[in-house]
């Protein structure tokens, strides 16, 4: 990793190139909720200015660039004989502008799964390295919680990182293709002062988190808490409706679902991401719910996130961004769930 | 100067050209590719379940395709989609793939209406198999609960073309009502040719059942087993194996020589779905095979 | 005919109008780009608003639209006599749709209100399923023309129709929408059956549950999160009934 500095100025210009000539995806103000705090998502930016460069986080994370919510895994081409099958694995270039840390840190957990485990997913291959990915840092909101989960910041998973120093910001640059790029603009050594600023706004950043909670031996507790009254309090509220897992940044579980062309010519199969907490998530031929209280699938997410997880990949594969407490119409919060678990709630 | 971020083209990796191996798990490979099969024969055992005889077309395919007892495919008919089917057929037919599926779905359904020579696709195989090689020199028990006997066939076969492998082999087989049993037509020619003892048992009996009439459990009555020397392959609905374990487990064999076959609905094979999840386990990575231990301290398996 | 081993069966099909806005027959028309494909899997015999073919010897009977008169009853009763297969198209055929709204009423006050003169005969209005047996529902206000192409296309190949068990959330969520309760809104999505692709929310507005319930209800919960932001217990009843396709959600309350 190469550490240099860049300016607020030279940033732009060099930002209003690459949308110039790559498909460029930055946070943008789609709406207000209820407090009126504004809602960003990604979206293709054609200018600099369009770019909330100060976001808190976007409403939907960033997974979708990666694993879109509907992919086409085949086509079949029916014939004479019979069908001949074709897969398509080709991604255009483009560049995500403004990602934040813990989602860099998501990715690198779907990577675990999806890239370096068993059966590569070629997908999921193809859209990661075309994504070229320029993270941003921030204040942590109200309700981050990523500090707890050590996802607040970045090693690797990234092209360039950016952390805003005052009249400059503190570049990680991580890949030869981020190198090349900035070939075309100014960039500084990183100096004496640059280190001081970067290590202050760092710790100032650090010190900003006000959500907090314990995982650690959570994967056991989870065991251990398999039958507790926590997940019924929980289940009560829950709607099973799979929003938590829509905007999840790490979850990656889905469902397959073939159609056939109304000319008979054509057949699709489609992927298309799904939730556990929905009915039939495990549900087998025949027709057996191996989880059909919302409980159950309720306490089966949490299990995947803070022990299946952490089986394979001594890992939590929560993130701590809370996005799927903002997008729980129950307001499900999960750091609320695993205070209970540690029965840190009973006074 | 240019700012275009350059093209990373997945389709030049040289093993994604080649024909996808499925025993070959780490490598980059198209894994929703399938292997074009014909049915080359089509049993209809029952009102409900039928044996599909599938051949792999490509040669080079037919060559690399190789299964283990216990291991699934999944099936795929185009337009309608792919289920986990575990293999009841020999390990020894290269290219062959028997496959005894029930009608409860769209995809069984559609199944059933095909014909001798239709096109399927598979992929596969996937999961864990029965350890069929560290069972050498002992006796062998074989228990099934309904379409349990579909996956124990391929052990069975194993067995059959490895006889002298094993000492004493027993099936017990237990189903809800006379005109369920399946492969009965075969076990004839176990008796006889391999020496199996068959036990076979009803739920609900009719006139026409000779047979014994109860729960598989009542079988044990009927055999004695050398827990030292025995292995258990055990195959059925859950309340039906743990049931079966349980009782084993108190003559005193070992757990971890009985060996379930889990099932769950897989919609990719390859631990990435998350559909087939048991607590923390993938039944199509960690599964569909295991022993009694291992399932006994995964949550919600039964 | 055959489809890849299967066999194809064309079937003959007939469209018939109730009490509707006969909006969900023009959605048969819609989708032109796939109309002769569509054409072709289907013999049409019996369609009001496109033919002056009257033909009785139709297997399946799409039914638009609910019942709210009289002699509405007979002539339901006569069709299914003569289909195979019965299918209520629509909200309106599937719940009684919009049109229910009048049930809460006196149906003298009502007619008064509505008409000076000429005044109609018309008696509460009933779904289709409470008058004949029903073989398959296809709610939707109006119906979704993409599923309809799916379902004609089981149909004709024998192949068991699957519904989708989850709620419109997932939907809404994969187009990237806003949450509607996060905004401090209404909206029963949550408790909705999928399938419209959260078509009124892209557009801007709510979820009024014109699908029908999902098949994991937890109305309790939602019904609580509604009044924890300011919404009265009479707003969300109000809502809940425009199409009176959820009130079987409310049936355990009490």
């Amino acid at each position: 990793m190469l550490f240099k500095t860049i300016t607020k100025e030279n940033l732009r210009t060099f930002i209003t190139n690459i949308i110039k000539e790559n498909q460029t995806f930055a946070p943008v103000v789609v709406s207000t909720d209820a407090d009126n705090n504004p809602i960003y998502q990604f979206k293709k930016v054609d200018s600099f200015e369009e770019i909330k460069i100060n976001y808190t986080k976007s409403y939907s994370s960033i997974k979708n660039f990666f694993l879109p919510y509907k992919e086409d895994l085949s086509t079949f081409h029916f014939n004479e004989n019979g069908w001949e099958q074709k897969i398509n694995y080709r991604v255009n270039p483009r560049v995500l502008f403004g990602v934040r840390a813990c989602d860099i840190n998501a990715l690198i957990k779907l990577d675990q799964v999806l890239m370096k485990g068993s059966f590569p997913h070629p997908y999921y291959i193809a859209r990661r390295k075309n994504t070229f990915i320029i993270g941003l840092d921030h204040e942590p909101m109200a309700d981050c919680f990523c500090q707890s989960l050590d996802t607040n910041e970045v090693v690797h998973g990234f092209d360039i990182f950016l952390t805003d120093i005052g009249p400059k910001y503190f570049m990680l640059i991580n890949s030869s293709k981020a190198f090349n790029l900035l070939k075309n603009i100014t960039i500084e050594e990183v100096k004496e002062e640059d280190r001081e600023n970067y290590i202050k706004e760092k710790n100032r950043l650090a010190s900003l988190f006000k959500s907090h909670v314990d995982v650690t031996g959570m994967a056991n507790l989870m065991d251990i808490e398999f039958e507790s009254s926590v997940w019924q309090k929980w289940g009560d509220k829950c709607l099973s409706c799979g929003s938590c897992a829509m905007v999840c940044p790490t979850c990656y579980c889905y469902t397959v679902c073939e159609k056939i062309n109304l000319s008979l010519k054509t057949a699709s199969k489609e992927k298309m991401l799904y939730s556990c907490n929905l009915i039939d998530f495990a549900e087998v031929a025949g027709g057996h719910n191996f989880r059909p209280k919302s409980s159950d699938r309720l306490k089966y997410r949490y299990y995947h996130q803070h022990r299946g997880f952490v089986e394979s990949f001594d890992e939590s594969k929560c993130v701590g961004c809370n996005r799927c407490q903002k997008a729980c119409p129950a307001d499900i919060n999960p750091v609320e769930v695993l205070r209970d678990l540690r029965k840190e709630n009973i006074k | 100067m240019t700012y275009k971020i350059p093209v990373y083209d997945i389709n030049n990796e040289h093993s994604l050209s080649q024909t996808p191996n499925f025993n070959n798990k780490n490598a980059l490979m198209k894994t929703d590719m399938v292997y074009q099969c014909e049915i080359t024969n089509i049993v209809e055992l029952t009102e409900s379940e039928k044996l599909f005889q599938l051949k792999i077309i490509n040669p080079i395919e037919a060559k690399i395709f190789s299964f283990l007892p216990g291991q699934f495919v999944m099936v795929e008919v185009p337009g309608f989609g792919e289920i986990p089917v575990s293999i009841s057929g020999s390990t020894s037919r290269r290219g062959s793939v028997a496959l005894c599926i029930r009608k409860v779905g769209k995809v069984t359904g559609i199944l059933h209406k095909l014909k001798k020579g239709t096109m399927l696709g598979i992929r596969g195989p996937f999961g864990t198999h029965f350890p069929m090689k560290q069972m050498k020199g002992s006796n062998i028990l074989l228990i099934a609960g309904g379409l349990g006997i579909a996956p124990l066939r391929a052990p069975i076969y194993w067995i059959n073309e490895h006889r002298s492998d094993f000492e004493n082999v027993h099936i017990l087989y237990g189903v809800k009502t006379p005109e369920q049993i399946l492969f009965d037509f075969q076990f004839d020619s176990w008796r006889k040719i391999y020496n199996y003892d068959i036990h076979v048992i009803v739920e609900n009996s009719d006139k026409s059942w000779q047979g014994k009439t109860g729960l598989i459990t009542d079988l044990f009555k009927d055999i004695s087993i050398d827990v030292k020397n025995t292995y258990a392959i055990v195959c059925g609905p859950p309340a039906m194996f743990k049931f079966v374990c349980d009782y084993l487990n108190k003559q005193g064999l070992a757990m971890n020589q009985m060996f379930i076959s889990l099932e769950r609905r897989m919609h990719c094979g390859m631990g990435k779905c998350c559909r087939c999840m048991v607590g923390s386990t993938f039944t199509c990575v960690d599964g569909p095979v295991m022993d009694f231990w291992t399932v006994m301290n995964l949550k919600e398996a039964i | 005919m055959e489809f890849s081993g299967i066999p194809l069966k064309k079937l003959r099909a007939a469209f018939f109008d109730f009490t509707s806005c006969e909006g969900c027959q023009l959605q048969i028309l819609n989708h032109e780009k796939n109309l002769p494909d569509f054409l072709s899997l289907i013999e049409i015999v019996n369609f009001r608003e496109i033919s002056s073919d009257k033909r009785d010897d139709y297997e399946i009977a799409f039914i638009e639209g609910a019942v709210s008169r009289k002699d509405q009853i007979d002539r339901l009763k006569d069709i299914r006599k003569k289909a195979k297969l019965v299918v209520s198209l629509g909200t309106c055929a599937c719940y009684g749709g919009v049109n229910a709204i009048k049930n809460n009423f006196s149906i003298e006050s009502m007619v008064d209100e509505v008409y000076k003169e000429n005044k109609p005969e018309t008696i509460p209005v009933q779904k289709i399923s409470e008058i004949i047996s029903v073989d398959l529902e296809i709610p939707g206000c109006p119906v979704s023309k993409i599923e309809l192409e799916y379902i004609i296309l089981c149909l004709a190949l024998g192949s068991v129709i699957e519904k989708k068990k989850y709620p419109v959330c997932i939907e809404c969520k994969q187009n990237m929408n806003h949450c509607f309760i996060d905004k401090g809104s209404l909206c029963f999505g949550a408790i909705t059956r999928a399938g419209c692709d959260s078509i009124c929310v892209n557009g801007g507005l709510p979820c009024y549950g014109c699908r029908g319930p999902s098949a994991s209800v937890n109305w309790m919960s939602l019904k609580n999160i509604l009044i924890d932001k300011g919404i009265t217990e009479e707003e969300i009843l109000e809502k809940l009934s425009l199409f009176n396709s959820l009130n079987e959600v409310i049936k355990d309350e009490n």
